[in-house]
């Protein structure tokens, strides 16, 4: 590091708040709901290799800390004063925008005459056309179903917006003005940055500035490498599932080998399912990116929180991300959904460092954010669309911690909303808004509880939209013995002689009258249930996120009038059955391992990967057909017999050896 | 019994000294006392302290007109959890509000992050089968059975007091109230109707009011009585207010009933002191900046008015009631100063705090604090500090830095005072990016404001702090350190009163909106009318929150009193958006968010005291040697108190005064005014 101890310290602290300043311009001058409640956005400032030496800590999106511009910026050639490129085409700005809502610009700051820094920032925006309203819906199958596709251009050419820009712009978008308000406050937070910047630079000179940039760089980086020194060296493998693709019924695989060495990590997701014909693809382009590095980061955070939040962070990241594959498609993949298998990368992340650092990582969080959607007709013919709850579960429990109860930032942070606001706003009676007990995975240390939200629809042929459901099928495992999370469900007319228990929805119609009960996943356990502190339990009882059945079957810990019965809980606690690896993360997906065994998943997809695009879904498809067809419509969520099991191994064997 | 001519006493309780101000209108002069604090039992320290007070003052307890007091005991209880045991009773199906709160986490990054500690235990929390719909009606009645059911509950949860909260209960607030006096009266408990303290729409946060209110009144009401009883005893029958987070006061059965309204009282007077004190010297636009101990705040304070927020945090939850706006921006004097594993200097955010404190306190401080720097670099004298009751030990802060200035790469003679410079640099660069941050979410600029520092430090770092940020303008009062305690005694009554109406704007929902301010004006009057007679003035304050339909968020629009009708009103608010966001949406729907009012009743106005015209070119009683960018420089040192109006000294200079010492860079002078402030200016270059 080139600049002494004082001055780093004042610019790593100015810089870092340039890129909030322009935040806090962006959101207190941006129009839509992106920007003011749930903070999708971002801005920061890039030196001149594209990669952000100051980021905002305090608001907005963190996790787009690693995002590269370079390739934006040479897409578009020479730049003068004034310029300010935007995009939102993943594969042509190469994962700097990861779906096309995202509007990310970068305007070139120069001192004189020359390019000293770049500033950059990105909103979710409402709308950017496409095959439904606000762009993204999970069934779409290729990026042209998206919306318009916008490759880095100069929307500002020295400070004037391009005109022809501007047309292609609001003739495709369903809310034209909303978006030109959005983009005026990223303009804004541009110009904040500037001033601030130039402000910077006079008071300590361009050298110093352009000098830090590079040490705040090296010191985040030196910081990276000291905490991932502290892990063990080794490979450590984990894999999870997404239940299905949100078009057919087949579990989509994320596998992931961590190799850590001499403060390093190498992160191979070689294993990992084919990009899916649907908008889950994660467009990496092969690169670091934010989507899949995301608990690395945060583990270097968590262990040492004072590490500056630049690109840095991710300087001893190495990646393998097989073209072809769901974390690194191939053009026209649809990616507006990344965020849904975003959250299942996560958790492999987690669980793989959990193998490194078991008293350290927690166990896997509910994994799943849906955002409950009403449209209910609006008296004219058309519908009122609103979202009446984000629905979250909870976070795993960690050694010396249980996990925390209904609350999970592990992928985004978002605020729910007022019960009042949306009746008020809405035909709905919202009748619970509330923790469901026992879900959470029992364990040593008990895992966070789901949630339960029951609406009475108020008005007839409403829509409900619960996109985003998952693990409904494959549990929120537990760690070290520890048991998984419940299952979400979804019930209508609950407790009533109508009631029906639905699997996955993409949209369902109801009727005045009926009540629709979403239940979100428990996150996973940690460590032994049979060694859970009785009175823990008794606490646990005592303030209803366990029930005193429940108490007694996962815990073993029996409670009479408000006290523990400590001779029949001795007794009970022998008769617990052992934890173990296999049942941390439930019956369903042990007996999906017990047919897709993992070597055997991870030698298939490395061929199909190798595959052209077109031949890849067809053979997929059939080896899975050929393979479940052996077993019964339900399962995993029922088992089958020892012969069929052994049918659908061998068909699989033999779909590998073909390839 | 008024005695509207007597002598005003304002006192504010702070961790160390309890500050005391006495307003004599007869010769109009001030007096200020201080008494160290008596932590364990804070009415100890302000009954001693006045007696002293009248004592210095040669008044009689009969004198004293009006009591102002201002106390964080509210606070703290809520911060270290040690309130009184609370029930809360809610619609069925919520009994999680609590829990699951706005369902965010403190960080989206650091995955051992907890969330806060809820304030009532789940075990306490019982459900109740009554609610409203959003547009009033009562949906779910709580009979008979139900109603001894959930009093059963609570008598068997031996509980202090009970919040209730229904949902929607905003919309009719007299409902849950009527259910409030009917559990009150079958439990024998004192129960808070959420909708009834602040009928405003969102019920997490709306929860949260009502079990503050209750989690701290057995405790406000217990030192209240205990503070009247020990002031009559001493024959001081005087009116007591008590000081609100509003900036406003409220009389002592008013706070007892309402005293989530004053948690946050103590910094609130302290900006409201900085806003009248400045708009009197002529400067309308003023950043206040409060540094003491442990860290520093600052307030915007523009055209005169200070600005209030209508989401705080006290300790972990979210407040939604009016309060001065009051940020931290970092450090304060017993932030320490180390350097990490990588070599890089940090400042804070641990504090030495009074014990240890700083190193040359000599109390076993090992580790450099702010206020070492400011001794190392010659800022303030280690025998003029407390007025010289404390000596410092100036030796023992160099030898500290000079460890710190050597961990760094910094040797030779002047390791010391270098590493001290840095170390207030870096203090200073950290407080400059929050304060940018601060007025950027306003859409401020620091330039055009000056800068008003109180506390023990703030004059003493306030030029470093102008010169960073870039402001040529600091206004320094006379009495810096006691100046929450001053604030306290030129307080206004106010109180604020709200009504959530979530409505299209049309002529018949304008109407409406007419109604309800009608009542909530004829509230306040009520209320003004039981307070007592301090008010010379009624005041009323009207705004409404309004947004275009399907927009995500809401502005608040003040409304003069002739704006009423729906075209006046939604141009009202075309203006404002227009003003924040550069366009208007004239073809798009208005809605109507939540209706607010406040009521002020204005109390007398307290006199300036002046001092007398400058003799001349003010004499130095000697000089100090002040390091400044690497070099020693020879800066004259002052008396304040001997200082006449319209002195001027040029920087380098320090002033000194009994609370606090104040430094003029060089580049920058400072003037007296006839009212006692320093004003300090930076030179035309």
């Amino acid at each position: 590091m080139k600049l002494d101890s004082v001055t780093l310290a004042i610019l790593g602290n100015k810089l870092a708040a340039v890129s909030e300043e322009m935040c806090l311009t962006l959101q207190r001058t941006g129009r839509t709901l992106y920007v003011k409640e749930t903070a999708d956005f971002a801005c920061a400032l890039a030196g001149l290799d594209g990669r952000f030496f100051a980021y905002p800590r305090s608001i907005g999106v963190s996790g787009f800390v690693g995002l590269e511009c370079l390739p934006t910026i040479e897409a578009v050639g020479s730049l003068e004063p004034g310029d300010v490129i935007l995009t939102n085409d993943p594969y042509r700005s190469v994962g700097l925008s990861t779906h096309l809502p995202d509007l990310h610009m970068i305007e070139p700051y120069f001192h004189e005459g020359r390019i000293i820094a770049y500033g950059w920032c990105f909103v979710h925006c409402s709308d950017v056309g496409g095959r439904v309203p606000s762009s993204i819906s999970p069934v779409n199958t290729e990026i042209f179903q998206e919306g318009l596709r916008i490759p880095p251009v100069k929307l500002m050419k020295r400070g004037e917006m391009t005109p022809e820009v501007r047309l292609f712009l609001d003739a495709n978008s369903r809310t034209p003005d909303a978006n030109m308000g959005d983009i005026r406050a990223m303009l804004a937070a541009l110009t904040a940055g500037r001033r601030r910047l130039e402000q910077t630079i006079s008071q300590h000179g361009a050298e110093a500035v352009a000098a830090s940039a590079k040490d705040l760089i090296a010191y985040a980086a030196q910081k990276a490498h000291a905490v991932l020194k502290r892990v063990p060296e080794g490979t450590y493998s984990f894999s999870d599932y997404l239940d299905d693709d949100a078009a057919t019924r087949l579990p989509v695989r994320v596998a992931l080998a961590a190799t850590f060495k001499d403060g390093t990590v190498h992160l191979d997701f070689t294993g990992t399912d084919p990009q899916v014909a649907t908008a889950m693809n994660i467009p990496s382009l092969g690169r670091p990116h934010a989507w899949l590095t995301l608990r690395i980061l945060a583990l270097v955070n968590t262990l040492d929180p004072t590490t500056p939040l630049n690109a840095g962070l991710l300087d001893p990241v190495r990646i393998t991300a097989p073209e072809g594959s769901l974390v690194n498609p191939q053009e026209p993949a649809a990616t507006g959904v990344r965020h849904a298998a975003a959250i299942r990368v996560n958790d492999v992340l987690n669980g793989a460092l959990g193998k490194a650092l078991p008293d350290v990582m927690p166990a896997a969080s509910s994994g799943t954010v849906i955002p409950v959607v009403m449209a209910e007709p609006n008296g004219h013919g058309g519908r009122r669309v609103q979202v009446v709850e984000p629905m979250i579960g909870g976070t795993g429990a960690r050694f010396g911690r249980d996990g925390v109860d209904g609350r999970d930032s592990g992928i985004s942070n978002l605020a729910n909303n007022p019960v009042e606001t949306v009746e008020a706003e809405m035909g709905v009676e919202i009748t619970t808004y509330a923790l469901r007990p026992d879900s959470g995975g029992a364990g040593q240390w008990r895992g966070g509880c789901g949630m339960e939200l029951t609406f009475r629809i108020l008005t007839d042929d409403t829509n409900v939209l619960g996109r985003g459901m998952e693990r409904l099928l494959f549990r929120p495992w537990g760690a070290n013995g520890g048991k998984p999370g419940a299952l979400a469900e979804l019930i209508i007319n609950r407790g009533q002689p109508t009631e029906r228990r639905l699997g996955k929805i993409d949209v369902l119609t109801v009727n005045a009258g009926d009540t629709v009960t979403f239940l979100t996943p428990g996150a996973g356990g940690w460590g032994d249930p049979a060694r859970r502190d009785v009175e823990a339990v008794l606490r646990d009882v005592t303030n209803g996120f366990v029930t005193m059945a429940g108490a007694a079957a996962n815990y073993g810990v029996v409670i009479k009038d408000g006290a523990i019965d400590a001779k029949a809980t001795e007794q009970r606690r022998t008769g617990l059955a052992p934890s173990n690896e296999a049942n941390s993360q439930g019956p369903e997906r042990e007996r999906w391992d017990a047919v897709f065994g993992a070597s055997t998943m991870d030698r298939i997809n490395r061929s199909l990967v190798a595959l052209p695009g077109a031949v890849r879904q067809r053979r997929r498809t059939e080896m899975f057909q050929s393979v479940l067809s052996c077993l019964p419509d339900d399962f995993p969520r029922s088992g089958a017999g020892d012969a069929a099991m052994q049918m659908a191994r061998d068909r699989l064997a033999a779909a590998a050896d073909s390839f | 019994m008024m005695q509207k001519h007597g002598s005003r006493i304002g006192i504010d309780v702070g961790g160390t000294f309890t500050d005391f101000v006495l307003a004599d209108p007869r010769n109009d002069s001030l007096i200020y006392y201080k008494e160290p604090s008596t932590p364990d039992e804070p009415s100890r320290a302000l009954i001693d302290g006045l007696k002293s007070l009248l004592e210095k003052a040669g008044i009689s307890a009969g004198e004293v007109a009006t009591i102002m007091h201002g106390t964080t005991i509210g606070l703290n209880a809520i911060i270290q959890r040690r309130g009184a045991s609370i029930g809360l009773v809610v619609t069925k199906g919520y009994r999680d509000i609590l829990e699951i709160a706005r369902s965010r986490m403190p960080s989206s990054f650091d995955f051992h992050a907890s969330k806060e500690q809820p304030l009532v235990a789940r075990y306490r929390i019982v459900e109740i089968d009554a609610r409203l719909s959003a547009s009033g009606s009562v949906t779910r009645t709580a009979d008979g059975a139900e109603l001894d059911r959930v009093a059963d509950e609570l008598k068997a949860l031996n509980v202090d007091a009970v919040a209730l909260m229904l949902i929607n209960g905003y919309t009719k607030p007299s409902v849950e109230l009527d259910l409030a006096e009917r559990l009150a009266r079958k439990t024998g408990l004192a129960v808070t109707s959420a909708a009834a303290i602040w009928p405003e729409i969102r019920e997490y946060e709306r929860t949260l009011v009502a079990c503050l209110n209750a989690y701290i009144q057995p405790l406000m009401h217990g030192y209240f009585a205990g503070l009247k009883k020990g002031l009559e005893r001493d024959g001081v029958h005087a009116p007591i207010l008590i000081t609100a987070s509003n900036g406003g006061s409220l009389s002592l059965a008013s706070a007892a009933d309402r005293p989530v309204e004053t948690i946050l009282s103590g910094p609130a007077s302290g900006v409201m002191a900085a806003a009248r004190l400045a708009s009197a010297a002529g400067v309308t636009s003023i950043i206040t900046f409060d540094m003491g101990g442990t860290s520093s705040d600052i307030a915007v304070v523009n055209d005169g008015a200070a600005a209030l927020a209508t989401r705080t945090d006290i300790g972990g939850l979210p407040l939604v009631l009016p309060v001065i706006d009051v940020s931290a921006i970092g450090a304060g004097g017993g932030s320490i100063i180390w350097v990490d594993d990588h070599g890089v200097m940090k400042v804070g955010p641990r504090s030495a705090g009074a014990v240890p404190g700083p190193v040359s306190y000599g109390r076993g401080g090992t580790e450099p604090a702010v206020t070492d720097c400011y001794l190392a670099l010659g800022y303030i004298d280690p025998n003029g500090f407390l007025g010289g009751r404390m000596p410092l030990d100036k030796d023992a802060a160099e030898a500290a830095l000079a460890e710190i200035g050597a961990r760094i790469g910094l040797d030779g003679q002047e390791a010391a005072a270098r590493a001290a410079e840095g170390a207030l640099a870096v203090t200073t660069a950290g407080m400059a990016t929050e304060l940018y941050k601060t007025l950027a979410a306003r859409g401020l600029d620091p330039a055009t404001f000056a800068l008003l520092p109180f506390g023990g430090a703030g004059p003493t770092h306030a030029n470093l702090l102008a010169e960073e940020v870039g402001i040529g303008r600091i206004v320094i009062p006379p009495a810096a350190g006691t100046f929450c305690a001053l604030g306290a005694a030129a307080a206004d009554l106010r109180r604020d009163f709200v009504r959530s109406l979530r409505r299209p704007l049309t002529a018949e929902s304008a109407q409406v909106l007419q109604e309800v301010f009608a009542e909530l004006a004829a509230e306040g009057n009520a209320w003004l009318d039981r307070e007592g007679e301090q008010a010379e003035r009624r005041r009323i304050e009207r705004a409404v929150d309004m947004r275009y339909a399907g927009q995500a968020y809401e502005l608040r629009v003040a409304l003069s009193q002739g704006c009423k009708a729906a075209a006046a009103v939604a141009e009202a608010f075309h203006v404002e958006h227009e003003r924040i966001y550069g366009f208007r949406d004239a073809g798009t729907e208005i809605e109507l968010g939540t209706a607010r009012l406040a009521m002020v009743g204005e109390t007398a106005k307290l006199s300036q005291q002046t001092i007398a015209a400058s003799s001349g070119k003010p004499t130095p009683k000697g000089e100090r040697r002040l390091f400044r960018k690497g070099v020693w420089l020879t800066a004259a040192v002052y008396e304040r108190a001997r200082l006449g109006a319209g002195d001027t000294i040029k920087g380098p200079a320090i002033i000194e005064q009994d609370d606090t010492t104040t430094i003029v860079l060089p580049g920058w002078s400072a003037r007296t005014d006839a009212a006692n402030n320093l004003h300090l200016e930076r030179h035309q270059s």
